[in-house]
């Protein structure tokens, strides 16, 4: 198991050198002077005294493997370089921002789980009848909404209209502990709705397919009650795609969360991003992107832990 | 009776068409102009000239939201267009050539996949800025790798059947096979992903409007519109719910389509309905149980039956045999026979769509009670399986959960019947009267780590565990390696004789096995029986031409040469009236085709169902 395990961290570390360096590469990539094409804005062609200006500043007048070097070893020392809008250090901001955008994605997860796995299994066992159709289309329907709808409609009704709860905000969990949870409560639940109809969907498809298996049909022959066979044989074998499901939707939640953090204003990674994007700060946009993309390396890394955990097949493999 | 797929997709694609029309008839309705603004009447609720009302500046809701539509679905549909036909090509590419050409087109597309969607958008967005263009070009780079996977694994299937390597062979050029032959055939899980993209696509597109990155003002738009409307909600809350609305509803109808699209185009996706295993879902009405039957088991007139189009088919028909104490019977048949279904009849355990008709299984258990299993109730079903009645399958390693070990998965067996003491100590008796090597590692072991034939030892010590009166075995050789197969019938025949008393039923289509192992032997064919009678004088002197072709197709047999047996069994819904065996048999007269014939004793101990047994060689 450990071998296993350091086995594939060596593949994910791997694997974040790789984005670091593809991240890296995007701005030479793209045809044209990157510093002239960050300035244009609606076809003007920009200031050349301008362009000069950021081509010093994001060092691209030094050679490519200059350039590389600098960089790789600003990402080993944790420095991400400077905002391009207030030469503020970019790492000090993603570190600042990270955890609150980890605990949103986190609580989401949690409560999609909590809800979408026994309600998947419910569903399974009486697959066809009355609980099974109307959670099949009520997961229908939660898949259709938007995100944003349906924070936004939230927002209307639970706290405009009938005041039960703030429209959103932040408080740090240190100062107030119960507003910091209340606060997180309202995205969170909202980002679950979704995520919680994916869940339930891919848990109930998964048991169904268990339960036609021979090895329980050979539980059964064994004279296993229901509920042992279910627990025994059926739940465990039936987890696998979940968690892939779920990890997947959680990495791309990490960079996802901008309209949920936007509609509850949570001061958190994706809300930085779009602003960010918004005033075309590259190096900004690159650090993020990277965090972003590490963290999804790292997840998927924790995924392949979990697999091992749940099928002693795979950690032979 | 469920709707038919076809049908069923009429009521959300008229509306999906509907939506889609009203979206292109805007310029041509008589709406007033969605950008013109009055800010005298900002925030006004419906009149007659502004149905939905007017929005924060004074503009006509209605309109916006059709414009809105339009506009939406445009940049939906031109960037699922787009990524339908990039990454069709690359998916198709890719899966024809293979190698290196795979390795740039799918591999490489797969690398966007890695990267969380929206922040790929945004990303686009910061290098080019906002805008509709933008817009389509970011969606159409995200969406594109799903059709190339899509397309790559469609083409990979079908480019290994026969009319592609027909073509081929006849030297047909590339382009053409690809464009002409490969692409009709891939095309209906392509029109899914396409649909179900539109519907992404709105949902982001909708959303980096909202993020004011998306279509830029005064252009209108459904994202925009939430946009707007949430600064103004708490004076005009019914501003934010038209566009929601609006957007949900599209987004939904379009996976409703989807969704009903994929069943159309894929039957096979479809589950077929409710488990079968939460008990038996079906068992004959309970009647007075017999206080004595002859025998161990006594199957009588069983009858089973699977619903068809022109009503319930019968798969078995009027099966009956005897089985005394610590005998071996041997069913065998070919595949289709019924053998398997009458054995596990017997357990109990049939598929939910196979239902018990007529007959009876009288069945004594320890306790030297008799009881019917057709019509008892599951729970005292349950009791004896796995204690009295015993059951080993044919593939024996996806009989094993993979994700227990071995130990603790025979462990449960003694547990499920009562055995609390000494667990573990009989876990390892078992495996070592089984034969395992080294028993206490056996039982710390995945059904990974160990062997078939081990695996299979595995499931007889978990079936013998406690001490059953009647042990089926079903094909339990057919996955196994020749050697392994002789040893496995070597345990299963001493086990026997040191459970004293112990019947078993053995289910194969081999009948090398059957003389090995059996005493009597029943042969059935198209569900019913043909011939029953002891091992030795049936297989000196078969009294049924379908026995007759099967001892002389065994490859062990003294015929010069293997003779296969012409034809194959008919199929259960197109049964000959007369004798099932008649279109394969080389003695068949026209009374065998006009009247189906009984089973009739030949001599004692001995039945046929054949109207000229004594002429069977």
């Amino acid at each position: 198991m450990l071998a296993f395990a350091a086995r594939r961290l060596l593949v994910s570390l791997g694997l974040v050198w790789v984005v670091a360096s593809l991240v890296f590469l995007v701005i030479h990539l793209i045809p044209g002077d990157p510093a002239e094409l960050l300035l244009s804005q609606g076809g003007i062609a920009p200031d050349p005294a301008a362009v000069e200006e950021l081509r010093e500043r994001l060092g691209l007048n030094e050679p490519l493997w200059a350039q590389y070097l600098t960089y790789m070893g600003g990402l080993l020392r944790g420095d991400f370089g400077l905002s391009l809008q207030d030469e503020h250090p970019i790492a000090e901001e993603i570190a600042l921002r990270l955890p609150r955008t980890l605990e949103l994605v986190g609580m989401a997860g949690l409560l999609a789980v909590i809800f979408g796995v026994p309600l998947g299994i419910a569903a399974a066992m009486r697959a066809g009848g009355a609980l099974d159709r109307i959670l099949s289309a009520w997961a229908g329907f939660a898949l259709s909404v938007p995100v944003f709808v349906v924070g936004t409609l939230a927002v209307l009704v639970l706290a405009q209209q009938l005041k039960l709860v703030s429209a959103g905000g932040y408080v740090p969990l240190a100062r107030d502990p119960g507003r910091h949870l209340a606060l997180l409560m309202m995205p969170a639940a909202t980002i679950a709705v979704g995520l919680g109809a994916v869940v339930f969907r891919v848990m109930r498809s998964s048991v169904l397919e268990v339960l036609e298996r021979e090895h329980v049909r050979a539980a059964q022959a064994r004279g296993l009650a229901p509920a042992a066979i279910i627990r025994r044989h059926v739940l465990r074998n039936a987890l696998t795609p979940v968690v892939t499901v779920v990890a997947l939707h959680l990495g791309s939640l990490l960079g996802g969360t901008v309209l949920v953090e936007f509609v509850f204003n949570w001061p958190g990674l994706s809300g930085y991003l779009v602003r960010a994007v918004e005033a075309r700060d590259y190096p900004e946009v690159l650090g993020i992107v990277l965090v972003i993309s590490t963290l999804f390396v790292l997840l998927n890394f924790l995924v392949d832990l979990l697999y091992a955990v749940i099928d002693p097949r795979v950690r032979h493999g | 009776m469920r709707r038919s797929p076809i049908r069923a997709l009429v009521i959300p694609g008229a509306l999906v068409l509907l939506v889609v029309l009203v979206a292109l008839a805007a310029p041509i309705l008589p709406l007033a102009d969605p950008v013109r603004q009055d800010v005298a009447n900002r925030l006004a609720g419906p009149s007659a000239a502004h149905w939905l009302g007017q929005d924060e500046y004074g503009r006509d809701v209605l309109s916006r939201i059709i414009w809105g539509a339009r506009v939406s679905l445009t940049v939906a549909a031109l960037a699922a267009a787009l990524a339908a036909v990039v990454g069709t090509l690359l998916g198709i590419l890719g899966g024809y050539f293979r190698g290196l050409v795979e390795l740039v087109t799918v591999r490489v597309a797969e690398i966007v996949l890695c990267f969380p969607p929206l922040l790929l958008a945004l990303l686009v967005v910061t290098l080019l800025g906002p805008g509709a263009g933008t817009l389509v070009f970011s969606l159409a780079i995200l969406f594109a790798p799903g059709f190339a996977r899509v397309a790559y694994a469609e083409t990979l299937s079908a480019r290994a059947l026969d009319y592609v390597t027909a073509q081929q062979a006849l030297g047909a050029r590339t382009r053409r096979i690809l464009f002409l032959t490969l692409l009709p055939n891939i095309a209906p899980p392509l029109i899914v992903q396409f649909s179900l993209t539109v519907a992404a696509a709105m949902v982001l597109e909708s959303g980096l409007s909202f993020l004011g990155l998306g279509v830029v003002p005064p252009s209108p738009s459904w994202g925009l519109m939430i946009r707007g409307a949430r600064a103004s909600m708490e004076q005009a809350p019914l501003l934010l719910f038209w566009p929601c609305l609006a957007l949900t509803g599209t987004v939904l109808l379009l996976n409703l389509l989807c969704d009903r699209l994929r069943d159309a185009l894929d039957p096979r996706g479809k589950a077929a309905g409710r488990p079968g295993f939460l008990g038996r879902l079906v068992a004959l009405p309970p009647a007075p149980e017999p206080r004595q039957a002859p025998g161990l088991l006594t199957v009588d007139g069983l009858t089973l039956s699977v619903p068809g189009p022109q009503g319930p088919i019968e798969v078995v028909r009027d099966v009956g045999f005897t089985l005394a104490p610590g005998e071996t019977l041997a069913i065998v048949g070919e595949s289709g026979s019924g053998k398997t279904l009458t054995g596990l009849a017997v357990m109990g355990l049939l598929p939910a769509a196979v239902k018990p008709v007529a007959g009876s299984i009288l069945f004594t258990a320890r306790d030297g009670r008799v009881r019917d299993l057709l019509r008892l109730p599951e729970a005292e079903m349950r009791a004896l399986r796995g204690r009295d009645l015993a059951m080993i399958f044919q593939d024996p390693s996806s009989s094993l959960n993979p994700l227990l070990r071995i130990g603790s998965q025979l462990a449960e067996t003694l547990r499920a019947h009562g055995v609390r003491d000494g667990v573990r100590d009989r876990v390892v008796g078992l495996l070592r009267q089984v034969g395992l090597p080294d028993p206490e590692r056996a039982a710390d072991a995945y059904p990974h780590e160990i062997s078939g034939g081990q695996r299979q030892r595995v499931m007889i010590a978990a079936a013998i565990a406690n001490g059953p009166r009647l042990l089926l075995a079903d094909e339990p050789t057919t996955a196994l390696d020749v050697t392994v197969q002789a040893q496995i019938l070597a345990l299963l025949a001493e086990l026997k004789c040191a459970e004293g008393g112990m019947g078993m039923a053995f289910v194969t289509h081999n009948l090398a096995v059957v003389g090995e192992i059996a005493d009597r032997v029943l042969v059935m064919y198209a569900g019913e029986v043909v011939e029953e009678g002891p091992v030795a004088d049936v297989f000196a002197a078969p009294r049924h031409p379908y026995t007759a072709a099967l001892i002389a197709s065994m490859p062990e047999g003294d015929a010069e040469r293997l003779t296969a047996i012409p034809g194959a069994v008919p199929q259960p819904w197109a049964m000959p009236a007369g004798c099932r065996f008649a279109p394969r048999c080389t003695l068949a007269a026209d009374a065998c085709r006009a009247t189906a014939p009984a089973l009739s004793e030949v001599a004692p101990g001995r039945s046929s169902r054949c109207l000229r047994w004594e002429e069977v060689a």
